[in-house]
């Protein structure tokens, strides 16, 4: 039998006397019936610091936690991702009021920090390690960083909260190209690799010499062709690397950088989708294994270079070949019947691998083996049924995770050992609502908060709609 | 044909927790209680004795602790152990290892089983003493950080591998019955079934008193025990150091500090 409302819902969940199942729905409760969910919650100091330190744990509840005033829940309230913008707000006052230096910190890096704390954070704080915390955190918007920036100055920290500004995302152009001049080469090369680092600058910096600055100006698509010319002659293999990574890199430059004397330069290239027949070729016989490896992953690939690639010496050569989306059936077949287990659980990954490589693999013993064929979402349902009695969670898991599982298979499943699993067909959308409300009264905490929590948001979503149903 | 598993309910800490104002342990409020890992290890390996056996084989598990270690012996239960016992007195509270280890073989007199197995060691306590000083009082061979058993019912002799240093293994015939204590590692737990964590909720829990086995307060205790915690406290940080800097300049003091090292 299933609630047929939301106040139904938080009924059962009073009923339940389970903190955990009271916080699922407790965004839905108004007054009174509030109150008791948060008794709940708040039943003994040590479930209430639990679910204050819970990253499931929904905002509402966080919400009624700050109310507690206790500083242990505070201070894993500041920590918890989820806390809210308003709730951190009033946790700075208090943190302020108390002279909580280290609560102010966890407040300052807190992603959910509303612009006006960290604002009063960046101009009022004394504590260092606020302010060091305050310039790394991205929520911190372009105006704050200036003002911390402006007030560090000069300070012994302004070098350390420079560094991070420079590679805060919020950071605006004015103040990256205000920090360049000032710092060292580190700093500068961070301000080039900035999102907002203004085109000039980067045009200007070009024309230096020095390494750190070269490598990442290599990789930036904003460089003009002649520096990439440039760099791709540099001594510095980092800095060649780049230049094999950079998508604007000319055609005319990878002759020399398939050469490279350096793999990890060749490496970079062989990562690249628009490599000609003539380029993948030479990497296709490089002696270096990872180079091999991606041009064997590569959807540019050509099956002839693919077949060659699919009897290399090395496994994992051999498993990128199973692993690429251009391989046809008829290879994959072959490498179904490969020694590495490695390599035939590549192949059980594979989307183009048929129902019938799928079913003579089910018969392999290896469990990465297995574990493929039952995520393989061509595997067939009676194939999929069988996998669900392995004895390995991973192969089980395996079938709960493949799209193509139908409700049938899935339910036994609903018996499964492994919690993680049962919380996995609590959000399986081929499991009908009555499925999931089975596990209400599951055992694990987690289940049960799972099971209360997809219940509380069909209420919110659809709060006249959800049914009484058997 | 019974083997009992001694085990311990063992508390993990938060991140932040509080010292008890009397320093001597910390705040329970901040303590997550769960069946000791490595106790976990040594019922599996009861359990794969019990499923691999034409005799029939009992396993029993046993524990020294308030009510809420029934929860712990439930999830036992629930991977298939035939019977709990809790042994509880409130004079029990400080008890080292030692004395634990003579309320446990008071139990096992009873039992009379073939075949003892522990953990190495609790996760919070770790003094890695509980099994060994059960042997002792029991007189019974023994052995510690067994990687490896090779057991059937009835016989009168295992073979046991012990982890030692550097990765080595020693192999060992140990004489029946005897006292095991079982590393990490050796099988691979299981997860109770949901049909048997329903049983296991129905099964009673057998409480046993100190009189039961035949002690009295005056036998349990801090008092009665070989060593007393004198306080409990977080000691000063090391010399751990957070490598600050840009994405670059992190990566150049890696390398500085790993040609150092390397004497480079």
């Amino acid at each position: 039998m299933m609630f047929g409302s939301a106040d139904a819902l938080v009924q059962l969940s009073i009923k339940s006397r389970d903190p955990y199942v009271a916080a699922a729905v407790h965004e839905l409760a108004t007054g009174i019936t509030k109150l008791e969910l948060e008794a709940l919650i708040c039943g003994t100091r040590r479930t209430a610091l639990a679910i204050a330190r819970w990253e499931h744990t929904p905002a509402s509840v966080l919400t009624a936690l700050a109310g507690v005033h206790d500083e242990a829940i505070e201070l894993r309230l500041d920590k918890n991702p989820g806390t809210s913008s308003s709730v951190l707000s009033g946790l700075y006052e208090e943190a302020r009021s108390k002279d909580k230096a280290g609560l102010t910190k966890l407040i300052a890096q807190h992603l959910n920090s509303g612009t006006e704390v960290l604002r009063r954070i960046a101009l009022h704080a004394n504590d260092s390690e606020c302010l060091l915390a305050l310039s790394k955190n991205p929520a911190a918007n372009a105006k704050v960083l200036a003002e911390l920036s402006e007030r560090a100055s000069g300070s012994d920290i302004a070098v350390a909260i420079h560094k991070n500004i420079a590679q805060n995302a919020s950071a605006s152009a004015e103040l990256l190209t205000r920090i360049f001049d000032a710092s060292e080469v580190y700093t500068q090369a961070a301000i080039l690799g900035h999102a907002n680092c203004p085109a000039w600058l980067i045009a200007k910096a070009a024309a230096s010499e020095e390494v750190l600055m070269m490598r990442v100006l290599a990789r930036n698509r904003r460089v003009s062709k002649e520096s990439l010319q440039r760099y791709a002659a540099c001594e510095d293999a980092g800095v060649r690397a780049g230049v094999a990574a950079n998508a604007l890199t000319p055609v005319a430059l990878f002759r020399h950088l398939i050469k490279d004397k350096c793999e990890l330069v060749r490496r970079e290239v062989a990562s690249r989708i628009d490599l000609s027949e003539e380029h993948i070729e030479a990497l296709s016989r490089d002696d270096d294994i990872w180079v091999r490896q991606r041009i064997a992953r590569s959807p540019t690939t050509s099956l002839d270079v693919l077949y060659r690639l699919a009897v290399d010496a090395v496994a994992d050569v051999r498993r990128a070949v199973a692993r690429n989306s251009m391989s046809t059936v008829h290879l994959l077949n072959m490498l179904a019947e490969d020694t590495s287990a490695w390599v035939r659980s590549g192949v059980a990954y594979q989307v183009n691998a048929s129902q019938r490589i799928l079913m003579k693999l089910a018969d392999d013993k290896d469990v990465d083996v297995l574990s493929g064929v039952a995520n393989n979402p061509n595997t067939p349902q009676s194939i999929l049924k069988a996998l669900v009695g392995s004895s390995d969670t991973d192969v089980r898991r395996g079938v709960i995770l493949n799209k193509s599982a139908t409700r049938n298979t899935l339910l036994p499943l609903l018996e499964d050992p492994y919690y993680l699993h049962r919380v996995l067909l609590v959000h399986n959308p081929h499991l009908q609502a009555q499925d999931k409300w089975s596990l209400r009264d599951d055992p694990d905490f987690q289940v049960r908060f799972s099971v209360y929590r997809w219940a509380a948001n069909i209420c919110l979503k659809m709060p006249d709609t959800f049914l009484v149903t058997k | 044909m019974k083997i009992l598993v001694a085990v311990k309910q063992t508390a993990a800490l938060e991140e932040d927790f509080e010292i008890r104002d009397d320093g001597l342990d910390v705040d329970e409020d901040f303590m997550m209680y769960d069946l000791n890992e490595w106790d976990d290890f040594s019922l599996e390996e009861a359990m794969k004795i019990k499923e691999s056996s034409d005799t029939e084989v009992e396993v029993v598990v046993v524990s020294v602790g308030p009510d809420r270690v029934d929860e712990s012996l439930r999830k036992c239960l629930a991977k298939g152990a035939d019977r709990a016992v809790r042994v509880w007195d409130d004079a029990a509270e400080g008890s080292d290892a030692i004395v634990v280890g003579r309320i446990l073989t008071e139990v096992i007199k009873k039992e009379a089983p073939d075949m003892v197995f522990a953990g190495v060691q609790s996760s919070d306590q770790a003094y890695a003493s509980t099994g060994i000083s059960v042997a002792s009082y029991l007189n019974w061979p023994h052995a510690a950080v067994v990687a490896d058993l090779q057991y059937k019912p009835g016989d009168n002799k295992a073979v046991i591998r012990r982890e030692l240093e550097g990765g080595m293994l020693q192999e060992v015939e140990i004489n029946c019955p005897a006292v095991l204590t079982i590393q990490l590692g050796i099988n691979k737990p299981r997860y109770a079934s949901l049909r048997g964590i329903k049983q296991a909720a129905t099964k009673p829990i057998e409480e046993v008193s100190l009189a039961d086995i035949g002690l009295s307060a005056n036998d349990v205790g801090a008092a009665q025990s070989m060593s007393r915690v004198r306080r409990m406290y977080i000691p000063e940080k090391g010399r751990a150091t957070m490598i600050e800097g840009t994405i670059s300049e992190q990566a150049a003091k890696i390398i500085q500090i790993i040609n150092e090292f390397k004497g480079a």
